[in-house]
This record gives C-alpha cells, structure tokens and sequence, in this order.
C-alpha cells in the first residue's frame, strides 16, 4: 500500500463518530481536493489525510463548517475553545470555534469498584458532567474509562470518586497492563480471604443455631445473640466495606447501584435480627427469628462470586495479552560500529538493528543488510513465513525464522504496527455495539425499580402474609434486594465483545468498534472490488502454450526480449521465467513497439512478441494458437504471441489472476447464506469471466471508482445489509458508505482508515472469519442477555414470594446471593466459551498443510 | 395502629425513592449529555 504515503494526516478533527460523519467530511472536502478517493478519515485519531498542495487551513474551515471542529494537525491547540457538549451531527449546528482532539486529549482512567450496569452509567454520567468533556465511555469488562475532550484529569477522577468509585490516570495504557494484572491477583487473593472469613462466619452461625436447635433468640441466650451480632457486624464491615461505601457514595448523589442493593439486603437483615436480639419481647414470639448468618454469608458469597468472575475476566483479555507478549525487551543495536543488547525503548529511528535467526523483530524497520523468511502469522494469521530481503519491512513483534538481517528502524515504541494493533484491538474491545447501550439504559432505572419492588413485597407479606408477618416480610424484602443485581446484565455485552473482537484479531480481522461487530453478523450481501481483493491485484502469466511443447523455450525467448523492459506485462513474465528457473536468452537490439508489442534479435533472427494485430500485420501466420488464445481471452486474460523469425514459437498469456483463495473464501461467504456481488472498472468480458472463476453472483463493470459508493448505496436502498471489501484508501468512500467496509491490508498495515474491519491479510477468507466470528459473539451476546433478563424476572417474583400462595415456597436471602453470584459467573464463563470457537476455515490449520 | 404505621411508612419509603433517584435535580445532567449515537 505504497499509496498510503502519499497522504498525511493534515487536519485534526473532532466529533466524527461514524461512517456517517467520515461520508459527510469527504463529501465536503471534495470540492476542495477534487475528488473524495484523495481524502481519508480515520475515526480512531480523529484525523483527515489529504494530498500535498491542499490549502489547509480552507480545508479546516470547511470541515468546522460542516460541524466537526477541525484545525491543522501542525497549529498550537486552542485550549481556551473548549465545547461544552458533544458536536452535534445532524444540524451541523457547531459554531466556527477550533478545538484539538488528538490522541493526546484522550484520558485513560483505570476504575476500581466498579460492578455493575448501573456502575457504568453512573462513572460515564459523571464524567460527562466535568465541563469540557465531550465524551465517556467506562468499559466493565476491563474496569477503564475513557474520556475524550479537554479536561483536568484531576478533574476527572474526583468526579469519579464523587459518584462513590476510584479511579487513577493510566499514563502509559500499554505499561498498564502488566500494573493492572498484578493488581487484579492481589484483589483476587483480597476477595478470597474477605470470602473466607465472612462465610466462615455465616456457616459458624447457623452450625450454632443448628447446634441449640434454633436461631430464635430467647430469655437464656439473648446475650449470647447481641454478641454475635456485634460480631457480625464487625466481620461485614471488614469483609464488606466496600459494598457499604459504595452504596453511601452512591447514595448521595441520587444514584443506586449493585452496592446498593447489596447494602440494604444485608443491612435490612441485620438490623432485623440486631432489633429482635436486643428487644425480643416487642414482637410476636414467633417473630423473634435471627438473620445474622444470612448477612455474613450473602457477603461471603459475593465476594466469591467476584473473585471467580475476576478470574474469568483475566482470561477474556488473553488475545490482548497475547500481543503485548510479542514485544521484544531488548535489540541489538549497531552504533558506531559496535553492536550492543539495548532495552527497546531506547531504541530510536534511523538505528541499525541485527536481528538473528528464532529472535523476533524489536521495532519497525526496512532490512538494509541480508535476506530471511519472516513468520509474520501472530499480527496477520498468515501462516506461511513470508521471504524478506533489502528493502523489505519487517514489523515489530515477527519473528525472524532463517537467515541473520540487519535493518534501520523506521518505527518505534507506539508508532510500530504492533502498538497500533494492540491499541486499537484495546479499544474495539471496550466499545460497546447498540444492544449493549440498552442493556445500560435499562439498568440505570432498574435498581431503584427494584427498590420499590422490595418495599411494595414487604407491604403486602405484612398485609396478607401468613404470620409471622414481620419476618416473611423482611426476608422477602432483603431476597428480593439481593437476588435483583444488574451485574450479570452490565458484563453480559462487554465481556463477549472482548472475546469476540479478541478472537477475531487472532484471524487477523482488526475490528474497529463494536457496531462493526455487530452489523457483520446480520451481513447479506458482500461487495467486493475486483483488483487486488479477489484478484492478485498485478499481471502473472497464467498460460503458456508452445507450438513444439518448448515451453522452456517460449519463456527464454520472452523473458530474453522482456528482461529490457519495464512493462507490468514484462514484469509477469521475468517472475514467471524465474519461477520456473528459466534463464533470458541472450537478445540484443531490444525496441518497444508502442501498443503492440516488443522485438529485438537473437542469432540474427528477429524475435517478436505482440498482439496478434501486430504479428500478422508482419506476416506471421498465428492460426495454429487460436483455440489458446481464445481460451486465455475467455478466462479473462491477455494473449501475447511469440515469433522466432517468420514462424510463431507459442502464446503466453499474462492475466491478473485470482488470488489462490479467493474463490474458497466466496464459497464460505454462501455458506453462510450471504450474496457476493463484484465491482470492477475492467469490461465485461474480463468482469464476467472473473466473476465465473471465483463464483460470484453478480458484477457490475466499467464501474468508476466513484460510482462504487453509490452502487453500495443502491444496494442499501434495496433492504440489504452490505458489506463493501476493498482497497482502504481507493475504495475508501465506497467502504464508508457500506454498513461495513472491510479494508484489504497487506501485512501490517493497520492505519487504513475508513473501514469497520480491517483485515490484515491479503486473503478474502478474513471476510467470512469475521462475519462467523461477529455472528457466534453476537450470538454470544444474546444468551448471555437472554440469561440476565429470565435470570431477574424469574428470580424477582420467586423472591418476593410469589411461589408461597401455591406450594408454600419462599426463598432465603443466602440462596438468593449464591444465586446472584452465580448468575454474573454464568454470564463470564459463557462468554469465555467464545474463545473455544473456531471458523469454518481454520486459517492456521489449512495453511501449514 | 401498628399496620396503619408500617403502610404509611412503606408509602413514604416508595414516595422518598421515587422522589431520590428520579425527581430530585441532581440528575438533571443525563439530558443534555446523554448523546446516544445516531445510528
């Protein structure tokens, strides 16, 4: 993707969301560059690209004026224009002040005590409220938020530790994670001793209560209970005290929480049993029930509950850890002549680094020095070792399998393919697809919901529940409070998009948001440019037909008369002689006849090869390869006829051919039920004849390249759901317009903008790996959804005591915490089964055969 | 006297949720920042 140099990132902008907004940017900058294939917008850095020579500052004008506020990626940031509010899209109605949001204007906040649905609306809720702030996002899948504006991140954190949360800066995200794995196996150890003691406790109590015979408290060991009580009390506050200041915290500022209704079920229970032990004789005799084991216990099996789930957590994020593990400590640096081991941060642009065999590759870099095989398939799922030599790139984190190289680093640190790989894995995996925001929404309303629920149970126990009437309805009440958490609906989305985006950055498809994860699995029609997607993209010889068999001979006398040249055809056939070890014959007085062909002389014989226009036209009888040539033609090739003298030598015929696995990969993509349509700007006859090879249902040729968009949007208007697959920078408006575009890479190449998907192979089987793999998360998604959703309207009613009337059943308060534990642990082990899931091709399997 | 004092208690506890977590002005902020994606 030698084009992608062409462009540099001119214009900061911010505001630009979706693919929406990148098509309402390049519309309005068109007028300006002339045309949209020259402009580019990438969502992530909020970034445009345009071409050299483009007046820049007219440029920010018109794309401030189109309501995302933009300025020259050079120009100082204007700190004092800050916006109050997001931008708003759909009536343009910014003003023409500047503001700068470039990567720097990111915070990153690691969050502790986070836990719930509820959790993540309330820390989005208060950090949108910090003035200058334009955007949140708190990911509970990996306890970080994000906030994107201009703001003190002081500011940020007290807002965060207001709203009853912790939270600290992470300065360097890539550094974090070693941080946030230690800290997540010191909590863990945390939990379980915190587990240990309150459920010690709990089961100590009721093997006590068993022991007398009875958990009712009476004249002769009224004391006995007001101590333990005391006791109890002392081991929820240590074992518990999170829960307790959260829910406090939460509290005051109009918010409730998991925390909260933790708190009040354990707190009802225990304050309950507190008043019986204390004053026995106030209540009926049958009333006078203690509950202290059921608090400590309900404690107890929460905070096991989170350790398993923090447990299963760490392994969602494996993909990630995964590419972290392939950055090298140290390079072997040359300078002044001396080699020597250097941490590769010290590594800087423009050393010389020897990189041996079976070491990986530090940083980014061109290979000024030998030749190798590269094993590149940990950041593109290409399994085969790809052979480098001088001036090829090798990409940080690939893993030098042969020969000893030497190269100058061109990339380090957060610039190097993998660093952007890893971020950008990172943050698709916190973002959260549309049906994950309703889950959101309907758990901010919910925990007060369930408040009410639990106060309007209670009422009625004590209205027409049998007696004892007060204890049914503070054990319905607290059952109730307990059994309601919205935990397992705020992880049920995140954690499969973690696994899912995980996953597919395993095959080599870098998802970009989660919306793109989503749409890709409703996916049913797929459009695909022609050159350089299905096909090879350059002229191969796919034909060689000699009149005497020679073929040997046919490829001396081309690639001696092409060796001269500098032709793409000529290009095909020196690869082809080669391949197939064939030395050029030695020709000499080599011209270029200009739309025919070329000629030049072997042992004093004219040699020719052409058109066959030009070869009869010079009186050489070329009916003996018709029957070839047409086959070739058919097949959407072009013949090229040789002569030796007066008599033809044989027909090669050189065709941009269909990468090896393309037609595969378009049979996967009507497996699973999906159309596959072509757009080329070749003409019919090549069109049709590729789109029989690779089995495509329909093609649209002669197509512009920008026509392609609005074929995709035609497409759209017919109900389909499209896909557009191409090339990230050409096709980049047709990309934008489809529901996904999927952006073809080659290699490493991640900073193609535009695209949902970017798939960082070459191969059309990354479309049907993404679209299996965003259908099973999705899919993912939904059980995990569904579960929540039968988990809470069955277990409420359950709680309340709805079962009593018919068969006498009401459930206990410490059932409901086992069963709320276990309800966001199900949801957890669900979606780590994703990481168990294979497509239906195998990508490493096949290609090692 | 005591059921009359636990409903109305239980009606005041409903009323002083309802009012808490939806009515009072400190979560006026969700309105107006509250930007879902268009899509």
């Amino acid at each position: 993707m030698n084009d992608h140099t062409e462009l540099q990132p001119a214009l900061s902008i911010s505001g630009a969301s979706c693919q929406g907004c990148v098509r309402n940017i390049t519309r309005a900058l068109e007028s300006l560059t002339g045309s949209a294939e020259l402009i580019s917008v990438d969502l992530e850095s909020q970034t445009v690209a345009l071409p050299d020579g483009i007046n820049i500052d007219e440029a920010a004008r018109i794309v401030t004026g189109a309501g995302y506020p933009a300025m020259a990626v050079d120009a100082p940031p204007d700190n004092g224009s800050v916006s109050d509010n997001d931008p708003d899209h759909d009536t343009g109605s910014q003003s023409g002040r500047t503001e700068v949001t470039a990567d720097g204007d990111e915070v990153h906040l690691a969050v502790t005590g986070a836990t719930c649905a509820s959790c993540v609306n309330t820390i989005e809720k208060a950090l949108k409220s910090v003035n200058g702030i334009t955007g949140a996002h708190m990911n509970l899948a990996d306890n970080t938020a994000t906030a994107t504006g201009q703001a003190n991140s002081q500011a940020l954190i007290r807002a965060i530790e207001s709203a009853g949360y912790g939270a600290s800066v992470i300065e360097d995200p890539d550094a974090a994670d070693d941080q946030k794995q230690e800290d997540d196996r010191k909590r863990y150890r945390d939990l379980l001793v915190k587990m240990t003691v309150s459920l010690g406790l709990g089961i100590g109590l009721m093997v006590y209560g068993m022991g007398f015979g009875t958990m009712m408290v009476t004249e002769a060991n009224q004391w006995t209970w007001i101590n333990l009580g005391v006791l109890t009390l002392a081991v929820m506050a240590t074992t518990g005290g999170h829960f307790y200041i959260g829910a406090w915290k939460a509290f005051r500022h109009h918010n409730a929480n998991m925390d909260t209704l933790i708190a009040l079920g354990t707190g009802t229970a225990w304050l309950y049993s507190i008043a019986v032990a204390t004053m026995p004789f106030a209540l009926p005799e049958m009333a006078r029930h203690v509950y202290f084991e059921a608090s400590a216990m309900i404690i107890g099996l929460i905070n096991l509950g989170q350790a398993l789930e923090l447990r299963a957590k760490g392994k969602t994020s494996e993909a990630v850890r995964r590419l972290l593990d392939l950055r090298a400590k140290t390079a072997r640096v040359i300078r002044d002549g001396a080699e020597q081991d250097l941490p590769v941060d010290q590594v800087r642009v423009g050393d010389q680094i020897r990189v041996r065999p079976g070491e990986s590759v530090p940083v980014d870099g061109q290979i000024s020095e030998g030749s190798t095989r590269v094993d590149e398939s940990m950041l593109t799922g290409e399994p085969m070792p790809v052979r480098k030599g001088e001036g090829d790139e090798v990409s940080a984190g690939t893993l030098n399998t042969r020969g000893s190289i030497i190269y100058t680093a061109t990339r380090v640190g957060r610039d190097t393919a993998l660093a952007q790989i890893i971020r950008l894995v990172k943050k698709a995996q916190g973002s959260k697809p549309a049906i994950g925001r309703l889950a959101d929404r309907i758990s901010s309303v919910f925990v007060p919901t369930v408040m009410l629920i639990a106060v309007v149970s209670a009422l009625v126990w004590y209205n027409v529940g049998p007696e004892p009437a007060v204890v049914h309805m503070m054990v319905a009440a607290t059952t109730v409070l307990i059994i309601a958490c919205p935990c397992a609906l705020g992880l049920a989305t995140p954690m499969s998009v973690m696994v899912g985006v995980g996953k597919a950055a395993e095959y080599g498809a870098l998802i970009r948001q989660g919306d793109a994860l989503q749409t890709a699995g409703k996916l049913d029609l797929v459009i695909l440019d022609k050159t350089g997607t299905i096909t090879e993209g350059h002229p191969a010889v796919t034909h060689l037909y000699a009149s005497d068999d020679d073929t040997d001979k046919l490829l001396t006398l081309a690639a001696g008369l092409e060796q001269h040249s500098e032709h793409p055809l000529a290009e095909a056939i020196m690869v082809k002689a080669k391949e197939q070890g064939v030395s050029p014959g030695k020709v000499t007085g080599f011209e270029t006849i200009n739309g025919k062909g070329v000629r030049g002389e072997l042992e004093n014989q004219p040699v020719r090869l052409g058109n066959r226009k030009w070869l009869e036209s010079e009186g050489i009888d070329l009916a003996g390869l018709q029957e070839e040539a047409d086959t070739i033609t058919s097949d959407a090739g072009t013949p090229l006829f040789l002569a030796l003298g007066d008599k033809p030598v044989g027909v090669i015929g050189v065709a941009d051919a269909l990468k090896q696995d393309s037609a595969a990969a378009i049979r996967r993509l009507h497996d699973a039920g999906i159309r596959v349509m072509m757009v080329t700007g070749d003409v019919d006859a090549t069109a049709s004849a590729i789109a029989r090879q690779a089995g495509i249902d329909d093609y649209r040729a002669e197509v512009l390249p920008e026509e392609k968009s609005t074929i995709v949007s035609a497409m759209r208007g017919k109900g389909y759901t499209v896909a557009m697959v191409g090339d990230g920078i050409n096709d980049a408006p047709a990309l934008a317009a489809a529901d996904v575009g999927f952006a073809i890479g080659t290699g490493t190449d991640v900073a193609i903008e535009s695209a949902g998907i970017t798939l960082m192979r070459g191969s059309l089987h990354g479309v049907a790996d993404a679209i299996e793999i965003s259908r099973a998360t999705v899919r993912n998604i939904h059980q995990n959804l569904f579960g929540a959703f039968v988990y809470n309207t069955l277990g409420i009613p359950v709680a309340a005591g709805l079962l009593y009337p018919f068969w006498g059943i009401l459930m206990s308060p410490i059932l409901a915490g086992a069963a709320m534990s276990l309800s966001s642990v199900t949801v957890v082990t669900n979606a780590n089964r994703l990481r168990l899931f294979s497509t239906s091709r195998n990508t490493r399997e096949e290609g090692n055969q | 006297m005591s059921a009359l004092l636990v409903n109305a208690g239980g009606l005041m506890l409903m009323a002083a949720i309802v009012w808490w977590f939806w009515l009072s002005p400190s979560n006026d902020t969700e309105s107006n920042q509250n930007h879902s994606h268009h899509h």
